[in-house]
């Protein structure tokens, strides 16, 4: 999909001599792009589920939530841990789930706040029955201290796209994903176009042509209003 | 699939100990509880959102000590010889007692808790009657209060128709094992306090110390103390569980117990849970207390027989 985005951004940019993008810079917004639309997967998912309490929303193909659902566990993985405190994946975007090793009973985060409180208490403490976790910057701690290994289940953050050339021809780089840092997206094939508007946003703000920023925004409104 | 196999239930499998899956299939577990809590009535689209797991279960525990209390008929029995000190120390799971009774020849004696006091805290006096202290401002205080001495050295008097009954002896009372009473007119007793008419040894909770004091005649005695816990095992989560027919209650009552304490939640909500977890509670209750009819029967053909 990376070298079809690509070709568009330059498709439109190029239309009326706009300006050029080299593969460098369009891999960096590339990246941005992604992550942006990363991120906004999950505030439509709170959308959507907003719209089913207040019935707006429907089964079947009508489910909206399930799709995005769906993107979501695509970024899904996961990961050990054989201390405790033990270190979070370096590429988490969220914890979904942390289990201790053998057991089927989740960790509950809980703030840094609360476990002193939780600990002090007979009815809530953490138990090996009802285990808990605090994190403190890229480590947590797991409660009780005799879990020492388990899962992580974590959605990661989309791997940075790289669009890869190895020759020029007439000047121009010509696309080779046999390179061993090719990346292309990681979103689904129906967020081209918003990836293409995403890319025309930052060139367009790169090369200083206001038209380019301004059709890439419609455009982004647009969308936004169609999946509304 | 089956929860157990035949043999999981009856033999552990061939493990030991061979009964702990025996009943178990009356009960479920408190980590059932909360799961089945957050899967059917917590999350996106249902009534109670965003709630860390550890209310959820505080709730629940809250929930099933509350039944211990008096929904649930799961009395816990414990039998001790009673030394001289007189002294019945509680269980560590101890929360109310039902009923104590002295075991003696094969018979099961029910015992009275005493109206009187029978033990007492108590500090050094000198001879102007002034508290005594020691060098850490702390009153001084002797092994055993006067009454407990009296108690333990058997010369309390008591107004029980015991051998520590002040009357015990004269006339008109208990002479050579048969008792007798004031005033019998026309076949009735008078005179005679109804609330200490009992012979059998009488007790006392100290609930602050954490025993049970017997007058004196329970000395080398065994006793049977039935008595209420919360259901909380120890602290040990995994052994927590709840009658199956009061489940339902259970996730009512977190629902509303959550619902309650949420801000801004509509008044008829609130409302709507207290009812449900009301009207499950009594539901739960009329179910667990068998009212069979053959039992039924059983107490009508008591109606035809002649009490006079």
């Amino acid at each position: 999909m990376i070298d079809s985005v690509r070709n568009t951004v330059l498709s439109i940019l190029n239309k009326n001599n706009f300006g050029y993008l080299s593969p460098a810079d369009f891999n960096l917004y590339a990246k941005q792009a992604q992550l942006e639309i990363f991120d906004q997967y999950f505030y439509d998912y709170n959308y959507q589920i907003n719209k089913e309490n207040i019935r707006q929303s429907g089964t079947g193909y009508a489910d909206i939530s399930r799709s995005l659902e769906e993107v979501i566990d695509t970024f899904s993985t996961v990961a050990n841990f054989t201390t405790n405190p033990f270190a979070l994946p370096n590429d988490y975007y969220l914890l979904n789930r942390i289990l201790p090793q053998g057991s089927n009973y989740e960790m509950e985060q809980v703030s840094n706040s609360k476990i002193n409180l939780l600990l002090s208490s007979y009815l809530t403490a953490p138990s090996l029955s009802f285990p808990a976790y605090v994190q403190n910057g890229n480590n947590a701690t797991a409660y009780p201290d005799t879990i020492t290994s388990g899962t992580i289940q974590y959605i990661r953050y989309p791997l940075a796209p790289n669009w890869t050339y190895s020759v020029l021809t007439a000047g121009e780089p010509v696309f080779d994903q046999g390179q061993a840092d090719y990346q292309d997206f990681e979103l689904p094939a129906d967020d081209e176009p918003r990836l293409v508007n995403k890319i025309l946003e930052y060139s367009g703000v790169s090369i200083r042509e206001m038209d380019v920023v301004n059709y890439s925004l419609a455009q982004e409104q647009l969308d936004d209003q169609a999946s509304k | 699939m089956a929860y157990l196999t035949q043999y999981q239930y009856y033999e552990n499998d061939g493990a030991s100990p061979e009964d702990a899956n025996w009943g178990s299939y009356q009960y479920v577990s408190l980590r059932d509880i909360v799961s089945n809590y957050q899967l059917m009535y917590s999350g996106n689209n249902e009534l109670v959102n965003e709630k860390s797991r550890y209310k959820i279960l505080f709730h629940a525990k809250r929930a099933i000590q509350e039944l211990n209390y008096d929904a649930f008929k799961e009395i816990k029995v414990l039998q001790l010889n009673v030394s001289d000190d007189l002294r019945f120390i509680l269980p560590s799971d101890y929360v109310n007692w039902v009923r104590l009774s002295m075991f003696k020849d094969g018979v099961v004696f029910p015992l009275t808790e005493n109206i009187q006091v029978t033990s007492a805290q108590a500090y050094l006096q000198d001879s102007n009657n002034r508290i005594l202290f020691d060098e850490t401002g702390a009153a001084l205080k002797p092994e055993f209060s006067p009454i407990d001495e009296a108690r333990l050295n058997k010369t309390l008097k008591s107004m029980y128709l015991n051998e520590n009954s002040p009357y015990n002896g004269y006339e008109g009372w208990c002479i050579d094992g048969m008792w007798y009473f004031d005033f019998p007119v026309g076949g009735a007793w008078f005179g005679l306090n109804t609330e200490t008419a009992n012979a059998n040894p009488t007790f006392r909770i100290d609930a602050k110390a954490g025993v049970i004091n017997f007058s004196s005649a329970m000395s080398g005695e065994s006793c049977i103390l039935e008595y209420v816990s919360d259901g909380m095992e120890g602290g040990d989560d995994s052994l927590i569980t709840v009658n199956k027919l009061f489940e339902d209650y259970v996730y009512a009552y977190i629902s509303y117990a959550l619902l309650n304490s949420h801000m801004g939640t509509q008044e008829y909500i609130v409302n709507r849970a207290k009812k449900n977890k009301s009207a499950l509670l009594r539901n739960a209750k009329i179910r667990i207390s068998n009212i069979h009819p053959g039992r039924l029967l059983m107490n009508l053909r008591g109606q035809n027989k002649w009490i006079k």
